[in-house]
């Protein structure tokens, strides 16, 4: 029999005399990792404990102020070793997976020669054209290698790239811009994922994706709510509530209960920030403390609904 | 949820499974199924416990705005009401959509009860205390999901609370030796327990979340010690027990990848202790070490992420924390990572090739 899952189990085990031998037998069997996936698992520790040590062994090394060593020589060192690091993704008997790893290494060493850069030219160590540079450079490698881990670095810079830019140059920048922006190009790299790579994506990367573009839009709103009156605000709220409406359409088409429970949950915060703008009076504590229990309590009946909906489906359907 | 003619079909398989004396209630399965087809998703459980959260937070504020808990009395009083509230409400009505109310009114009463005791000039290890025997109270009564998971996590933030309050802080790394034990023996006998605690085996689920919260809670505090003065044995002798438990499931996993010889055995064994060795001064690195691999043993997703995510936090916490120059720590990191490279690939002719991240 296939998909026996571990709730089965416990169900079963609940409400008969089956003993611990053969709830272990059957647990082992249907819900634990089998042999192939540890042997996964273990392959994967070992790469990524080996370069992830080996990189960061690196980047102390570069960090130590080496005062006797020639500019050329500490320049010449880094680059020596992002080309070795390069020209190991060549070799032609290794799995993608590995390449992917020693790219991402690779990646995080582009960073270290800007930084060994930044540390000659005393440019400082968290100017925005750092992260920018690094950025363009790793460019190429994240759209060739496709791997997710390296994607979610390669945002990472981006977005800091942008919040350094804002605070260290663009200080004319209203918050609520500033929010706009990261929300509108993080949803912009989700929406692009979707229609073009849906199949080849991982959830938790576009869950990661989603997850940070609704936290800045709640933040933008939230702050935009209780600071002084922005230009950027009306626009904010107008992206908020388009890509907010879009992000349902498509949970409810996909039956997706990601999307339709975190942009819920992050309207019901805005909401609740909007109320207590209005009045902080007792009765509007009360009022937002029922809110908030309400609309929470309606977004999972909802899940709920749509839960049961998928269960019906696909049993109509054998799966 | 699963159809009559699934669950049949299931029971039929565990008979011929090798179970051939197994009797079942089917009507209780069926009802069961019944009861559980609106099984909670990781969704729902988060936005029970967040929305609860910021519910209890309103109306703790209205309280207070208003005058209403002014009086001591008053706070202990609507503390007690709202916890039995919660408790009462699950008994009558378990259904998935009260959960935040619940929720709500269950953290509500903790706090209403802990301002008042508070107010009172209650001394905090008696707070601490009520709160430990409130937890437990809630936890053997309770059947619902998120009202375990917070009791657990009420009770182990009770107990480091009050192991601060009494300056017992050399005791706060031995807890969590006993925690990371206890969690070892939850995760390892999962088969035992749900067969030793067959009625309550619903809360089987809510307490190894907990319980692996907990840990990884007590084990970001353990690498946070230069806030509080431990001596340095206490952390010592907790890794080492972090460690015996990871040699715990060191069997299992040989034999999961059929490995027989004694040699290797011994390799594997020795492997574990001396990678591990020069952690021991953080126990929170073999700490994390030991949830992700319990949590892949046992296929728990979420306690392995979580794992995962503790272990990268306490390997930098550690390396940052190295009072050694920049130079000594890079020569420690390049050379730890050179190693697993080679273990890489010493191995991994002996790991399939088929992978995909």
């Amino acid at each position: 029999m296939k998909n026996v899952q571990r709730e089965d189990i416990h169900i079963i085990s609940r409400h008969s005399n089956l003993q611990e031998q053969s709830v272990d037998k059957a647990l082992k069997e249907n819900v634990y990792n089998n042999k192939t996936a540890w042997q996964q698992f273990f392959r994967l520790l070992f790469l990524s404990l080996g370069v992830g040590f080996t990189v960061a062994g690196i980047v102390f090394f570069f960090a130590y102020n080496w005062a006797d060593l020639h500019k050329f020589a500490k320049i010449g060192l880094t680059e020596g070793l992002l080309i070795a690091a390069t020209a190991l993704v060549f070799l032609p008997r290794i799995s993608d997976t590995t390449r992917n790893i020693i790219l991402t290494g690779a990646s995080v060493l582009t960073g270290v020669l800007f930084a060994v850069y930044g540390q000659i030219y005393q440019t400082g160590a968290n100017a925005y054209d750092f992260f920018l540079a690094w950025t363009i450079f790793v460019t190429l490698w994240t759209w060739v290698s496709k791997f997710p881990p390296l994607w979610l670095l390669y945002l990472v810079l981006v977005n800091t790239t942008f919040i350094l830019y804002y605070q260290q140059v663009a200080n004319h920048w209203s918050p609520a811009f500033m929010y706009a922006l990261l929300f509108i190009m993080n949803t912009g790299v989700l929406i692009g994922t979707m229609i073009f790579a849906r199949r080849k994506t991982p959830d938790w990367f576009l869950h990661t994706v989603a997850l940070a573009a609704t936290t800045y839009a709640t933040i933008g709103v939230v702050s935009g709510i209780f600071g002084k009156s922005q230009i950027a605000f009306p626009f904010l709220i107008l992206a908020t509530v388009v890509l907010f409406a879009l992000g349902i359409w498509h949970g409810r088409k996909t039956r997706n209960g990601f999307y339709l429970s975190v942009i819920p949950f992050s309207i019901v915060i805005m909401l609740s920030a909007l109320l207590i703008k209005i009045s902080d009076g007792e009765m509007m504590l009360l009022l937002v403390s029922g809110f908030i229990i309400t609309s929470v309590t309606l977004i999972i009946k909802n899940l709920i609904h749509l839960q049961r909906k998928r269960i019906h489906e696909n049993e109509r359907t054998g799966n | 949820m699963k159809t009559k003619e699934q669950v049949t079909e299931l029971l039929t398989h565990f008979r011929h499974a090798g179970d051939q004396t197994m009797e079942f209630d089917e009507e209780a399965i069926l009802a069961a199924y019944q009861k559980n087809k609106s099984s909670q998703s990781l969704a729902i459980k988060i936005l029970s416990i967040f929305g609860g959260l910021l519910a209890s937070l309103a109306f703790t504020g209205f309280l207070f705005v208003s005058g209403i808990a002014k009086s001591e009395e008053v706070l202990l009083g609507l503390g007690i009401i709202s916890i039995i509230g919660s408790l009462w409400m699950n008994q009558k009505q378990d259904k998935i959509i009260m959960d935040t109310i619940r929720v709500s009114a269950f953290l509500m009463g903790f706090t209403l009860l802990g301002v008042g005791l508070a107010e009172l000039d209650t001394n905090e290890s008696i707070i601490c205390s009520v709160f430990i025997m409130l937890s437990c109270i809630s936890l053997i009564l309770t059947r619902n999901y998120i009202l375990s998971f917070v009791s657990v996590l009420i009770l182990n933030g009770s107990i480091i609370t009050l192991l601060i309050c009494n300056n017992a802080y050399n005791l706060i790394p031995i807890y969590t030796a006993v925690l990371a034990l206890a969690t070892t023996y939850f995760l390892f006998k999962e088969a035992r327990i749900i067969t030793k605690i067959r009625k309550r085996a619903g809360s089987y689920d809510p307490v190894r979340a907990g319980l692996v919260c907990a840990l990884l809670s007590a084990l970001i505090l353990t690498s946070q010690s230069g806030i509080y003065p431990v001596s340095p044995a206490y952390f010592w002798l907790c890794a080492v027990i972090m460690i015996a438990a990871i040699l715990r499931l060191t069997p299992e996993l040989s034999g999961i990848l059929e490995i027989t010889t004694t040699g290797h055995k011994i390799m594997i064994y020795l492997f574990v202790v001396l990678s591990l060795l020069p952690t021991v001064p953080s126990p929170a690195i073999s700490g994390a070490l030991l949830v992700m691999l319990l949590s892949f043993l046992r296929n728990y997703k979420t306690g392995f992420v979580l794992g995962v995510l503790t272990f990268i936090y306490a390997v930098c916490h550690y390396y940052y924390d190295l009072s050694f120059t920049l130079l000594t720590k890079s020569m420690l990191l390049g050379a730890t990572g050179l190693l697993f490279l080679i273990i890489y690939l010493y191995t991994h002719k002996k790991l399939m090739p088929d992978e995909n991240v």
